[in-house]
């Protein structure tokens, strides 16, 4: 009898699946790393209730390690990016010495916020627009017109409240609790596991920030499991339906893996590799000429991977060569708790953040980005301005996203409903898949661990 | 009143130039290429633009930051609502001309 947690889907699993392809993948990808987390109900309240938000808002928020902005951001001294979640706002920046600093947004003064909401720019120091207080980018206060009024004010006491900076892979996190662990604490296995990845390098294409009719966490959760897919995505129809690992990590992180072009092993009669090659040349249009003959004994896979590695390769003027087929076509994404998602294979480029409306528990903000890889010797054009898009946007308004654009409303059309849901259902919360949905009661533990201490 | 057109010489790629004309005070820059005239004072609390980073097609003040698209005059973040005056700028060779009289067709605000 097997224990809860214990059983699989009928068939290998990634970890088999990839140890079959031409070249080695990254030792991290063979790892499992489920434990089974408990099979009780989420209730429902943890999405609704208002108090439960102002709990997060007060206990989660202002102590976790939270992806402010790139690198690319602030390439300069004087470049600032302002990072707000809930009530609370960072302002982001370089200073002269080209360190990074962080700053809570508001003015010693009487508190005005420095900087608008979301704001990229650049100035040579931090004027506050009310009364002309002025700091340095090291936060210093430097100038207090008719100082003659204020002897009880000085650089001392009143410059800018800094809080807890640092850097992983390009990205700039922020921590509002200065007593906070480090972000290497933080991360775990993310460093490790991201060892045989060049993201550091990689810039910006595309970002997309959209409001969602739901909840963070739910948002979250629907990218948190490949089980939606044969019926969101309509997924499946190609014999290529995903096999998948799911994996939790110690404190912070989670992943799914999943396989992009494998042999669905629940079919009776396989599809030749030459089939599957087809049902993958599909997804390329007719732009691309005719499908490639997979050689006898090679499969699909690796020689779909060859082609995408040679025309992305192309297109970006670099060599990825040393890229295993798996780190090339599968679905990796890892996700960093509480709100970021980073997906490190070279076809399918994403990261996710998502944060609270601090007006509406029901609601949420999903900023996605592509990012591309760049040959770090030559120069790179800044980050793209965020395309806004409201809840009834479609992201197929969105160029940079592709095809991907649909798939994105696929996603996010069950959001609404899902809301909705939560408010009549009389369960009084989620059922989640022991294996599954692991990743989804991780959250979850991680949320209350921060509640309740 | 019609203001006439200002002709001067095209700028070298990435630098600006300020010029009074008509009782304007005129920002031309060339940005990757393009060239954009925008008048040199920021909607927000009126200080010269001129010495703000260019980026992105966006000047920033360098009072407060905020940043203007030079092809549409429009602010972005909740500042200032207020879009800054720019002008239509044709180039031919090396010549240019800002156009005075035609407010910039991108800027439907300030029509
Ligand atoms: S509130 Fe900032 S200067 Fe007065
Ligand atoms: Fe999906």
């Amino acid at each position: 009898m097997l224990k809860p947690g214990e059983a699989r889907a009928p068939g290998h699993t990634y970890q088999e699946a990839i140890a079959k392809d031409a070249s080695q993948p990254p030792e991290a990808f063979l790892d499992y790393s489920y434990e089974f987390l408990g099979d009780q109900d989420i209730p429902y309240t943890h999405y609704t209730s208002h108090d439960f938000a102002q709990s997060e808002m007060e206990h989660l928020w202002p102590r976790v390690w939270q992806m402010a902005c790139r690198e690319e951001h602030i390439p300069e001294p004087g470049d600032y990016q302002v990072y707000d979640i809930g009530h609370l706002s960072a302002i982001v920046t370089r200073t002269e010495s080209m360190q990074i600093k962080a700053y809570v947004n508001a003015c010693m003064h009487r508190g005005t916020a420095l900087k608008p909401p979301g704001d990229n720019g650049y100035c040579q120091n931090f004027r506050c627009p009310f009364h002309g207080w002025v700091y340095s980018l090291d936060g210093e206060l430097l100038e207090l017109p008719e100082d003659w009024d204020f002897p009880h004010v000085g650089a001392g006491t009143h410059s800018l409240r800094e809080i807890l900076v640092d850097t992983w892979a390009g990205f700039v996190f922020v921590n509002f609790d200065r007593e906070a662990e480090s972000l290497t604490e933080f991360l775990g296995v993310l460093p490790e596991h991201f060892r045989d990845f060049d993201i550091a390098d990689r810039t910006i294409e595309t970002h997309v920030c959209k409001r969602l009719p739901v909840n963070w966490k739910a948002a979250e959760e629907a990218f948190m499991e490949a089980y939606h897919v044969k019926e969101t995505h309509a997924g499946g129809r190609d014999f290529s339906e995903p096999v998948t690992t799911y994996d939790v990590y110690p404190k912070n992180v989670n992943r799914f893996i999943h396989t992009v072009g494998s042999v669905n092993p629940r079919m009776a009669v396989p599809p030749s590799e030459q089939e599957l090659m087809r049902a993958l040349w599909g997804r390329r249009g007719p732009a691309e000429g005719d499908c490639p003959i997979v050689p006898e004994g090679a499969t699909a896979r690796d020689v779909y991977a060859e082609v995408i590695k040679k025309s992305l390769g192309a297109q970006y003027d670099m060599d990825f060569s040393h890229y295993s087929t798996a780190q090339t076509l599968d679905s990796i994404e890892y996700f960093l708790f509480p709100n970021f998602f980073i997906f490190p294979g070279l076809s399918l480029p994403m990261v996710y953040r998502f944060r609270p409306d601090p007006k509406d528990p029901d609601y949420s903000f999903f900023d996605l980005y592509f990012l591309r890889p760049t040959d770090s010797a030559k120069p790179q054009s800044p980050p793209p301005e965020p395309l806004m898009l409201d809840v009834q946007d479609s992201y197929t308004l969105a160029e940079g996203l592709g095809f991907l654009g649909a798939v994105y409303d696929q996603d996010t059309d069950n959001m609404a409903a899902q809301t909705r849901g939560f408010k009549t259902c009389a369960k009084g919360g989620q059922t989640l898949g022991n294996y599954q949905e692991v990743r989804i009661r991780h959250l979850h533990q991680r949320i209350k661990e921060y509640l309740e201490n | 009143m019609v203001a006439s057109d200002l002709e001067m010489d095209a700028l070298a790629s990435d630098s600006r130039k300020v010029i009074q004309h008509e009782g304007f005070c005129i920002l031309v820059c060339n940005t990757g290429g393009v060239h954009y005239a925008i008048e040199n004072r920021c909607t927000h609390q009126d200080t010269s633009l001129d010495e703000g980073r260019i980026r992105n097609g966006f000047i920033a003040c360098p009072l407060h930051g905020v940043r203007f698209d030079l092809k549409t005059g429009q602010p972005r973040g909740d500042l200032t609502r207020i879009p800054v005056r720019t002008f239509a700028v044709k180039q031919t060779g090396d010549r240019l001309l800002v156009q005075m009289h035609k407010a910039d067709p991108h800027n439907e605000a300030t029509t």
